[in-house]
């Protein structure tokens, strides 16, 4: 049986001759989430040209994502169900054929997706979106414009904190979520003589909003 | 194109060295790659330590493989993934198509993945009657041109937009010119394919033994959509790619974006564990992990040549090779090229198919200077070439390195030799000296000049 075959060889050439290592040097202080940390955002974010606006009620968040729709010429739209129920964002996008998640199928002419970001990691301007029911994976993936929502408490220093944040999101029996997806910037390529170019596969604009109040 | 193949790195190198216009290419992209990374880590605080630990935690895997493999098994089962363990090429490709076939899948997407160009699954998928499409830009060229991937991140880097535009007219029918056309009509062919996928097949870029997970980085989107779209996904991983935590999964993303791209974090990284959860609207119903060997646990067993197993791949080590940046990734002849590429295709291929690569390189280190984990590639280098030699010693090659320390010894021994048979062509021929003529082949004496009186006397007929 190979399994058995390949672990036999493993521990084999291991006890031949065993790998030592030294332990590293201990990891860098992570930057702290400061006062500022929506500018440090908004500045990791410019170069991946990805605006932040901040929203200091769910109503201007709601505006906010009124204005993107409109900014996108965008007619129809997908968004998370509980995690974005109270945001009024179904009235505010009232104009827009809201379009419900299902197989990919469904979503494949969808012009805007909305999600709400688990996790900002400050020093890479990236965005965690943890999939689960009535979180579906598509609405960050299939249209050609992207927003997500970004709480003010879930701004983080880096990636270092991507453990924590998935120990957070487990189930009782300790199983991860079934998908964790980092977010930075727009889908990009420079296949083709290194001519950087936005939205191959994915969304080809990313906006955030940052939700500018502390929940309660 | 004539087919690469790795017995003919020589020639293939000899031939690349002579066109200029992929010299051209390869200028630009090894600079554009080299610029992007240093800029990136000039501003990256924390670097060296930041390197240290990604070495530490690919070099901690290595030194507990075995028991972190049936970790990850343990785990990514009780997630609900199917495991399966492939000896060789053959293996993962028979369990492969087996999945395919189960599935009833007919059309096939890959996420960019050099796994499965080493295991030749393509044609193997193909000859069960999928229809198979990379999906990765780059990648998605070099299928529709009928050739292999010429750099690791960059598999396209060699192609211009024009040679695309004619691609894409010819094969699909579809025409543009400006680069952001190309990319648009790419996305629009692909994105039916990805729609009506029945499979999506990736490679893994870590996989974490204590939770089960596979993470994939990438910066199209085409990976997410291969797992998000097709109800089935596999991804296929080499055995050395599991890490033992998250914390050491963290910390070789601080690393390998960086390297790679010159970006702080890739555009799209994906933490998979499993299928969809109940109640989950997309994303893969059932989930497969293929873990191969095909000659890693011989090179894990090689005290000296293991450190080759470290690499995660970031490709940087290609962009400042300078035998690369003036051969390009297609002359190496197999999947991998560059320094990393000449260390796991002379470990993982017939040493009679690769005699020639550890030779082709100038062991000036640059590789071994860029790369963030420290693998010592020119000295893994020498080690290959000293096995490549070993049992081939040739007296008369010690006899010409013994003369060559002694110029006076060395001109008399060949003026000798020269006044016997000028051109070194008949000595070599003589029978009871064997090893002579393969030494002679082997060194391609130059020609020998013409003397004063035959050039004088040319140089008078020549005169009108």
């Amino acid at each position: 049986m190979s399994r058995n075959a390949i672990l036999s060889a493993l521990r084999a050439g291991l006890a031949a001759a065993p790998l030592t290592v030294e332990t590293p040097p201990g990891r860098p202080a992570s930057t702290p989430v400061g006062p500022d940390a929506w500018a440090v955002l908004a500045a990791v974010l410019e170069p991946l040209e990805v605006r932040l606006r901040l929203a200091r009620t769910p109503a201007e968040a709601a505006q906010h994502v009124a204005d993107i729709a409109r900014e996108r010429a965008a007619k129809t739209y997908t968004r998370w169900d509980t995690a974005l129920d109270a945001f009024g964002l179904d009235a505010a996008l009232a104009d827009l054929a809201r379009l419900e998640p299902g197989c990919c199928r469904n979503l494949a002419h969808v012009d805007l997706g909305l999600v709400l970001a688990q996790a900002a990691f400050l020093e890479s301007g990236s965005l965690a979106v943890v999939a689960a029911p009535g979180r579906h994976r598509a609405a960050s993936l299939l249209p050609p414009a992207s927003v997500a929502l970004v709480p003010k408490g879930a701004l983080r220093p880096d990636v270092s904190h991507l453990p924590a944040l998935l120990a957070r999101h487990s189930a009782a029996s300790g199983r991860l979520p079934a998908c964790l997806n980092l977010i930075t910037g727009p889908s990009s390529t420079a296949d083709i003589e290194l001519v950087l170019v936005r939205g191959v596969h994915g969304p080809g604009t990313l906006d955030v909003i940052g939700l500018d109040w502390d929940e309660e | 194109m004539r087919e690469m193949t790795t017995r003919n790195f020589r020639r293939q190198s000899a031939e690349a060295c002579r066109d200029t216009n992929l010299r051209a290419v390869l200028d630009h992209a090894t600079r554009y790659f080299q610029a992007k990374r240093g800029a990136s880590l000039e501003a990256f605080p924390g670097r060296g330590e930041h390197f240290a630990r990604a070495r530490a935690a690919r070099l901690n895997a290595l030194s507990r493989l075995p028991d972190l493999l049936e970790e990850l098994e343990t785990n990514a089962s009780a997630a609900g993934t199917q495991v399966h363990w492939a000896a060789d090429a053959a293996q993962a490709r028979a369990i492969i198509t087996g999945i395919a076939s189960a599935a009833g899948a007919r059309v096939v997407v890959k996420g960019k993945s050099m796994i499965t160009e080493e295991i030749a699954l393509n044609p193997a998928l193909q000859a069960a009657g999928a229809e198979v499409w990379e999906t990765d830009l780059g990648e998605f060229i070099v299928q529709l041109a009928g050739e292999p991937p010429s750099h690791i991140i960059a598999p396209a880097v060699h192609k211009s937009r024009e040679d695309v535009a004619k691609l894409f007219a010819e094969k699909l029918n579809l025409h543009g010119q400006s680069i952001p056309e190309l990319t648009l009509l790419a996305r629009q062919a692909l994105r039916e394919k990805f729609l009506a996928a029945d499979l999506g097949i990736t490679g893994v870029n870590m996989a974490v033994a204590e939770t089960g997970s596979v993470i994939l980085v990438e910066n199209e989107g085409n990976i997410r959509m291969s797992t998000t779209c097709p109800p089935v996904h596999v991804a296929v991983m080499s055995l050395e790619k599991v890490v033992a935590s998250l914390e050491d999964a963290a910390d070789i993303l601080r690393v390998l974006p960086r390297s790679a791209t010159g970006q702080k974090m890739s555009s799209y990284v994906s933490v998979l564990t499993g299928p969809r959860g109940q109640g989950e609207t997309d994303g893969a119903r059932e989930t497969h992990l293929v873990i191969l060997d095909n000659g890693r646990s011989e090179i894990l067993a090689d005290p000296v040549l293991r450190e080759a197993l470290a690499c995660f791949r970031c490709g940087a080590c290609l962009n400042v090779c300078p035998v690369y940046q003036t051969i390009g990734g297609h002359a190496y002849g197999w999947v991998y090229s560059g320094p990393i590429g000449t260390l796991l295709t002379s470990l993982l291929q017939p040493r009679a198919e690769t005699r020639d690569l550890p030779f082709g390189c100038t062991l000036c280190g640059a590789c071994k200077r860029t790369c963030p984990l420290s693998i010592d590639h020119p000295k893994l280098m020498m080690a290959l070439r000293q096995r490549a030699a070993k049992g081939r010693t040739n007296r008369f090659g010690a006899a010409h390195s013994l003369l060559a320390r002694h110029p006076l010894a060395y001109r008399l021994a060949v003026g000798t030799a020269r006044a016997v048979d000028p051109n070194l062509d008949l000595l070599p021929r003589l029978p009871g000296l064997p090893g002579l003529s393969e030494f002679v082949d082997s060194r391609h004496p130059p020609e020998l000049k013409k003397s004063f009186t035959a050039r004088h006397r040319t140089a008078k007929k020549g005169k009108p």
